[in-house]
């Protein structure tokens, strides 16, 4: 209890200090730029108008505290979902609020970003400092990966461009034109950052959704690309992202401790920043005591879907070690997508597969469907799950790690 | 907090690369290597640098008398060539043990080896004995990218550094990969993907390959190193043939302007899968193993797709084309009238009528757009070595005192690494491995 007393005084204290800095030079600070949103919120409310094909999101940089399956408080950085809260005017009360709501929030993984394509995409990321690390004063970035077309000033690779200080903020413009599954993640000392928990879904979806098209006698009005026969249609989309932890480079970040590059070795495999059995859980998991109690896991993979229907799976893969191979047992599922491209060849020569199992390094993605049997029973499970066998485990607890179920309603 | 410290490193290394690469005709087109029918390599010792400060022991082929090299010389020949690859074994070894047989297979090519040949038996291929040599002998029937290798106690060996690329350039012409006009670049660059476990180059220098023997190190192999063409970053940004780096000749510093074909040959010259993530934009894979990704011989790549990470396997080769252009970012990326006078521009499509300016190959839909954000003041922003100062592609601003300067023109530059995120360290140092930036430099701003 004293190290959460200890924290929750670092945040409130190195919170009141960042939003006292966040007053002084002009325009400077916890700074919000969403057209039509007139206070800050990244939102439109009462009178604000939001204009067409407009999307806003805030997000904040920081660190906090998730939970493992075998129940052991793992410490992270990692983004957190500020959208909503009013920024201005800034002086003294609603940055405070964000600075506040920011510190310690931290979740894992990052809060999903979901686009239409055509959107034009503002989002702000606000620096909201480390309150366990106070000797660190990294910068932080979002970087979108597998955008095409990128511009370096929005590519969040503080190498090639900028990366925000604390207390301050720095809006990324996208125009989202190609739809597809994507992830995000911060590219500040990527391999750390990364590790630590700075990752994240993003995907978005094609021109086509909303038009009715009939694939395989069944009518479909949501789509994964634009493919102008519903081939990609679906009923339900499930993100599911590959991750794992090293708690050893965790612990020492949390302690202070020099870093160990070169002997990471992760031993708590995931899907959606969990484990399993907690990967099946639908809900938040409960909050961890040593964020102040902010819900840092919000992400379920449990997928479910009525029999007959078809299931998007959005899987991409953001752990820093190594490749992991993803198996669905019992039930095959059919590839048509990788690395946001839906997978014609460039006449349009189909060459979608069906496959059971996809292997994916860090930095790919890959959209596969499952057709549940219209002759499912009822409460019937399927396992998607690594064959790395060795991964499925909780650190020393067999029986967990990178697995989830999908069961038919 | 450690890339303060590389800032210099890399400031020195980039200056002086973009310096002798202005004196060098037309070598940032094309790989670097050796061309011809008949290469002599040799099998020899050396020692690599890494940036860390650290120095290991390697076996390297040679070009002839030439200093061993990590990887081997890139060996570039033309399609339909007879070519003979001369191995002599000028190995030494640590201990005064008897240097290990050395030789090469050639994944891809029919190999005959005379029978009179002196080479020994081995269980791969022919060998050569210590201070003997071996010849190899090939059709370059197809055109492509290939490995070559030791075929001799591989594990060792391979890391040790017997290892390198071919490339067949096809009857078509240099400019393309494969004999059909989808296959056509206007620059290469080669991405061999190689990583690092000191504890057996440690061993071997010490005791001799008796010094791996009755360890795990093979078995419970650990790198903690990772290279693109033998250099880990940011040596890998450094002017090839730099004179510190002697037994590392090869760099990798991919530049183009936009508009243009890269093609990326990536292979896998290790033991470890790397997804290889190319910032910027999709690659379009075109071919794996030195065959065309084609339904039917004239289709040309119709079975391509596009990625954002190269999965590279090892043993394995990767063609790819990589293309830029800035298309629809919603904002005109060389600037608008309300930035200056000296953003203002043109944008002419009139020639070849495809949405993108004649020249420059800007995309003129995006034209006189304005920037669509207010960047945060100064002192709010962390800046970066290749950060120009200007969010537009060939300008320049102020930064302040000690920032940037490593992207002279203002190029738009990409970080292309291995999305292993581990691998892009040097030991515990981060940034560094496998790691290099593509550099995009403005319509005008020579390259080479």
């Amino acid at each position: 209890m004293n190290s959460i007393l200890k924290y929750s005084i670092m945040a409130v204290s190195v919170g009141s200090f960042l939003s006292m800095m966040s007053v002084f030079p002009a325009n400077a600070g916890v700074s919000v730029q969403c057209p039509g949103d007139t206070d800050g919120s990244a939102t439109w409310t009462g009178s604000e108008v939001q204009p067409p094909n407009t999307k806003c999101m805030h997000l904040g940089a920081g660190d906090g505290f998730i939970t493992m399956a075998d129940g052991l408080s793992q410490y992270i950085f990692g983004f957190s979902n500020l959208t909503g809260l009013v920024t201005r005017p800034v002086f003294p009360a609603p940055a405070d609020d964000v600075m506040m709501a920011g510190m310690l929030g931290a979740s894992f993984p990052a809060p999903p970003i979901v686009l239409d394509e055509g959107d034009e995409f503002y989002l702000t990321l606000t620096n909201v400092g480390m309150a366990v690390r106070p000797d660190l004063f990294d910068p932080h970035t979002v970087h979108y990966h597998g955008f095409p077309q990128a511009a370096p000033i929005f590519d969040g690779v503080p190498d090639s461009s900028i990366s925000i200080n604390m207390g301050s903020s720095l809006t990324y413009y996208y125009k989202i034109n190609d739809p597809g599954t994507y992830m995000y993640h911060c590219h500040v000392e990527a391999a750390e950052h990364m590790q630590m928990g700075m990752v994240g879904n993003l995907y978005v979806r094609p021109a086509q959704d909303g038009t009715t098209k009939i694939y395989g006698g069944k009518t479909y009005t949501r789509f994964a690309y634009n493919d102008g026969d519903g081939s990609t249609g679906y009923d339900v989309d499930y993100p599911i992202q590959i991750g794992s932890f090293d708690s050893a480079f965790h612990n020492a970040s949390e302690a202070v401790q020099p870093l160990p590059f070169a002997l990471m070795v992760d031993n708590y495999p995931m899907l959606n920043g969990r484990g399993y059995p907690d990967t099946v859980n639908p809900a938040s998991l409960p909050a961890p005591a040593e964020n102040g109690g902010k819900v840092s896991q919000k992400e379920s993979s449990l997928v479910t879907a009525d029999r007959g229907q078809r299931v998007l799976l959005r899987i991409s893969n953001l752990n820093v070690t190594r490749f992991y191979t993803l198996g669905s047992m019992g039930i095959s599922m059919n590839v048509i997508g990788k690395d946001a491209k839906l997978l014609r060849g460039p006449d349009g020569k189909n060459l979608y597969y069906k496959t059971n199992s996809v292997t994916l390094g860090g930095g790919q993605s890959v959209d596969a469907i499952i057709d549940i049997p219209a002759d499912a029973i009822s409460g019937r499970r399927y396992f998607l799950y690594t064959t790395n066998l060795n991964y499925l485990s909780n650190d020393t607890e067999p029986f967990g790690g990178m697995m989830t179920e999908i069961r038919v309603n | 907090m450690h890339m303060r410290v590389i800032k210099t490193a890399f400031q020195v290394t980039v200056l002086f690369a973009a310096f002798l690469l202005l004196l060098t005709v037309n070598a940032g087109a094309m790989i670097n290597g050796i061309t011809g029918t008949t290469f002599n390599l040799t099998a020899k010792t050396g020692h690599i640098s890494t940036p860390d400060g650290g120095s290991y022991l390697i076996w390297g082929y040679a070009n002839g008398t030439g200093l061993a090299q990590y990887p081997g010389p890139t060996l570039i020949v033309n399609q339909g060539a007879l070519v003979r690859v001369k191995l002599t074994n000028n190995l030494t070894v640590a201990g005064g043990g008897t240097p290990p047989n050395v030789s090469i297979v050639f994944p891809g090519q029919q190999v005959t080896i005379a029978s009179a040949d002196p080479g020994v038996p081995g269980i791969l291929t022919k060998e050569a004995a210590s201070g003997k040599t071996v010849t190899y002998q090939f059709t370059a029937t197809n055109p492509g990218t290939y490995t070559y290798y030791s075929g001799t106690d591989s594990a060792l060996q391979i890391e040790m550094g017997f290892m390198g690329t071919i490339i067949v350039r096809p009857t078509k012409g240099a400019n393309f990969a494969y004999n059909h006009q989808d296959a056509k670049f206007d620059r290469e660059t080669l991405f061999l993907l190689t990583e690092m476990d000191p504890r057996i180059h440690q061993a071997v220098e010490n005791f001799g390959p008796a010094g791996v023997v009755g360890t795990d190190y093979l078995a419970n192999y650990f790198p903690v190193l990772w290279f693109i063409n033998g250099r880990a970053a940011p040596d890998t940004m450094a002017e090839p043939m730099a004179p510190w780096l002697p037994y590392q000749p090869y760099n990798c510093m991919p530049m183009m302007h936009p508009g243009e074909k890269l093609l990326m040959r990536v292979v896998g010259g290790g033991r470890d899968l790397h997804p290889f993530h190319h910032h910027g934009s999709h690659a379009r894979v075109i071919a794996r193993d030195g065959q065309l990704l084609a339904s039917a011989p004239n289709t040309g790549p119709d079975l391509s797709t596009e990625v954002f990470t190269i999965q590279s396997q090892p043993g394995s080769t990767i063609d790819a084309i990589f293309e830029w252009t800035g298309k629809g970012l919603g904002w005109d990326i060389y600037g608008t009238a309300a930035d200056g006078p000296e953003f203002i521009h043109t944008c002419n499509d009139t020639i070849v009528v495809d949405g993108f300016d004649d020249a420059t190959h800007e995309y003129c839909a995006d034209h006189d757009k304005p920037f669509p954000v207010t960047l945060p003041t100064n002192q709010e922003l962390a800046f970066g070595g290749f950060y120009s100062g200007s969010p537009f592609l060939g300008s320049l601003n102020s930064l302040p005192p000690g920032q940037g300067g490593l992207n002279p023109n203002g190029g738009y530059t990409y970080m292309w690494h291995s999305h292993t995120e581990k691998e892009m360290v040097n030991y515990d140092i981060f940034p560094g491995g496998m790691m290099t930036m593509l550099l995009i430099e403005a319509p005008g701003v020579p390259i080479n």
